[in-house]
């Protein structure tokens, strides 16, 4: 015990031991949630939390069944399917009509451009607050509620997305534009064959991103996708949350960890473009 | 002058798609949102102009006082409390080196991956009586559990853990890219006049990351003064009912939720989003104002 101590001693100050404490605090706050949201779904249920305080998980079959249960409701593979068309046409169109025009702010000049870029800045300074019920309204009107596109195109031009291409774009070098422009191509040819294959990470990060919120948006659809046959993932939620749908907690769980399984993977997978795409906002606005 | 029209018609034609969509979907919009905030109208019956009376009949209405006063207890506590964890973290994941400063960001940015509705779903579960952690382990050591939803004493803390826990690692990361930007010869320069730690702090990291920090602290006010999803969740609000018990956690945009898509007051509901962007100017300027002076 005391050769622990001396080791102690010597390598770690009081400050250390302090920060190593809080460090280490904060970390168990970070990831213990969904932690425990695993645990839940991997318990065997109805054993009281005093009992089994799920601070690991206990058992393999039972956490296999709540999520076969939970499949086998009837709306949640469709709405992961319609989340999932939602996610994947709003990266889409939202990185064509942004990279288009990132492509001239970044790398052209031309009459009333920095009146249209203060018009993007001061968009991105507007809160979502003062659109949404006009907005809601105009889809209304369109005949779009309940519909695939109501979801979709009122989220498509995108200013933070153009104010992040464009300061990605920015560092394309000019000379590769020029030589490909003497070689005889269009201003369109040069923005698809040229700059949008140089800058395929900002994009990739920039469609991650987009994903990201898509998948995590919640009070649209809630206004929107109010139909069975179009609800998505936040609005299964919303379901499950409800006290009237009568659900057990650890079903609820199982729901929770459907929803975050998609997020959690991507985030896994395309950990350094989604820091890096973050980092960047910060630095250069 | 053909050559001039053909040599920048191209690059219009680049913008407008975006500027299409853009002009459709979000200008229009708020200027017919104004309009709309000076008539009584419920999408069904023809709308009646009413100059101002939905903005008088907002400022009267008891429910845009708490959900104003609300807000502003709420931002004044998360943003600051917020944006010290991140700055936290961001020192110590940026003092370690190598794999353990790769492990430490990653973990700590983990929350910030999970949906919002999704963190306050499973957060709601956490703070409740009975089968939640907390009051399980509260007990554990001999306390009274807490009724952290329902008890207006509570409500505020239990939203602000929320989204400090969900926010903190997006700023983190931020806040790092910045640390990781200023030149180590300053704090070369600094060992040798003998500063100690603390002094490199004032110095040299806080000046030199201000931008950054202005950046995170301007972008963390307009976030959390349209908060939604974590009260709306932890609350189980319906269009029907919001804000929780005694409207502890009833902000502006729950109420304007609720006044267009619960009562189909549209005119009431577009004046409300034009007050609470006027309470967003009004913050956002005192920041800039503020950051001139110094």
């Amino acid at each position: 015990m005391t050769t622990f101590f001396k080791f102690i001693k010597k390598h770690f100050s009081i400050g250390g031991i302090f920060k190593w404490t809080l460090a280490i605090i904060f970390l168990i706050m970070a990831l213990f949630p969904i932690w425990w949201m695993f645990n839940i779904v991997f318990s065997e249920p109805g054993i009281p939390i005093a009992i089994n305080p799920r601070l690991y998980p206990t058992s393999f079959s039972a956490g296999i069944q709540n999520i076969k249960d939970v499949l086998s409701e009837a709306n949640v593979l469709a709405a992961y399917g319609h989340s999932l068309t939602y996610a994947f046409l709003t990266v889409i169109g939202s990185l064509l009509l942004t990279s288009m025009a990132a492509f001239e702010f970044a790398l052209f000049d031309f009459p009333g451009k920095k009146i249209l870029f203060a018009l993007v800045l001061v968009a991105m300074m507007i809160p979502t607050a003062v659109t949404l019920v006009p907005t809601y309204l105009l889809v209304a009107k369109l005949g779009w509620v309940n519909k695939m596109q109501g979801l979709v195109v009122p989220g498509l031009a995108s200013a933070f997305g153009l104010f992040m291409l464009t300061q990605f774009f920015k560092d394309i070098p000019r000379e590769i534009m020029d030589a490909a422009q003497i070689d005889g191509d269009t201003h369109f040819g040069v923005y698809w064959h040229v700059v949008l294959p140089l800058s395929r990470n900002a994009l990739v990060t920039m469609a991650i991103l987009t994903f990201m919120t898509t998948w995590g948006n919640y009070v649209w659809p809630m206004v929107i996708a109010k139909n069975n046959d179009i609800i998505t993932v936040s609005q299964m939620i919303n379901w499950y949350n409800d006290p009237n749908s009568f659900m057990t907690v650890n079903l609820m769980m199982t729901a929770f960890l459907l929803a975050a399984i998609l997020p959690i993977i991507v985030y896994i997978i395309f950990q350094r473009q989604i820091i890096q795409g973050i980092s960047i906002t910060g630095l250069k606005g | 002058m053909k050559y001039w029209f053909r040599k920048t018609l191209k690059h219009y034609l680049m913008l407008l798609p975006f500027f299409f969509f853009f002009s459709v979907f979000f200008i229009y919009p708020i200027i017919k949102g104004l309009n709309t905030s000076f008539f009584k109208w419920d999408s069904v019956n023809p709308a009646v102009f009413v100059q101002f009376q939905n903005y008088i009949n907002l400022i009267k209405s008891r429910d845009f006082i708490i959900s104003f006063t609300n807000i502003l207890k709420y931002v004044s506590i998360t943003v600051p409390l917020g944006i010290t964890v991140a700055f936290s973290l961001a020192l110590f994941v940026n003092s370690l080196k190598g794999p353990l400063s790769n492990f430490f960001r990653s973990a700590y940015f983990v929350p910030t991956m999970m949906p919002l509705f999704l963190a306050a779903s499973v957060w709601r579960w956490m703070y409740a009586p009975e089968v939640g952690i907390i009051n399980t382990a509260l007990q554990a050591i001999g306390l009274d559990s807490i009724n952290f939803l329902k008890n207006p004493a509570y409500m505020m803390f239990a939203l602000i853990i929320v989204d400090v826990w969900r926010s903190a690692g997006w700023n983190m990361v931020i806040l790092l890219a910045g640390l990781k930007n200023i030149p180590n010869d300053y704090y070369d320069a600094a060992k040798v006049d003998g500063a100690n730690k603390w002094q490199e702090m004032i110095y040299i990291t806080i000046p030199l990351l201000e931008p950054v920090l202005f950046f995170v602290i301007a972008q963390g006010f307009i976030f959390a003064l349209q908060v939604f999803d974590a009260p709306w969740l932890l609350t189980l609000s319906t269009t029907q009912g919001y804000g929780g018990r005694l409207k502890a956690l009833l902000f502006p945009v729950m109420d304007m939720f609720g006044r267009a898509f619960g009562v189909y007051k549209f005119g009431e509901a577009s004046a409300y989003g034009f007050m609470l962007t006027i309470l967003i100017i009004i913050i956002t300027s005192i920041l800039f104002i503020v950051r001139r002076k110094d």
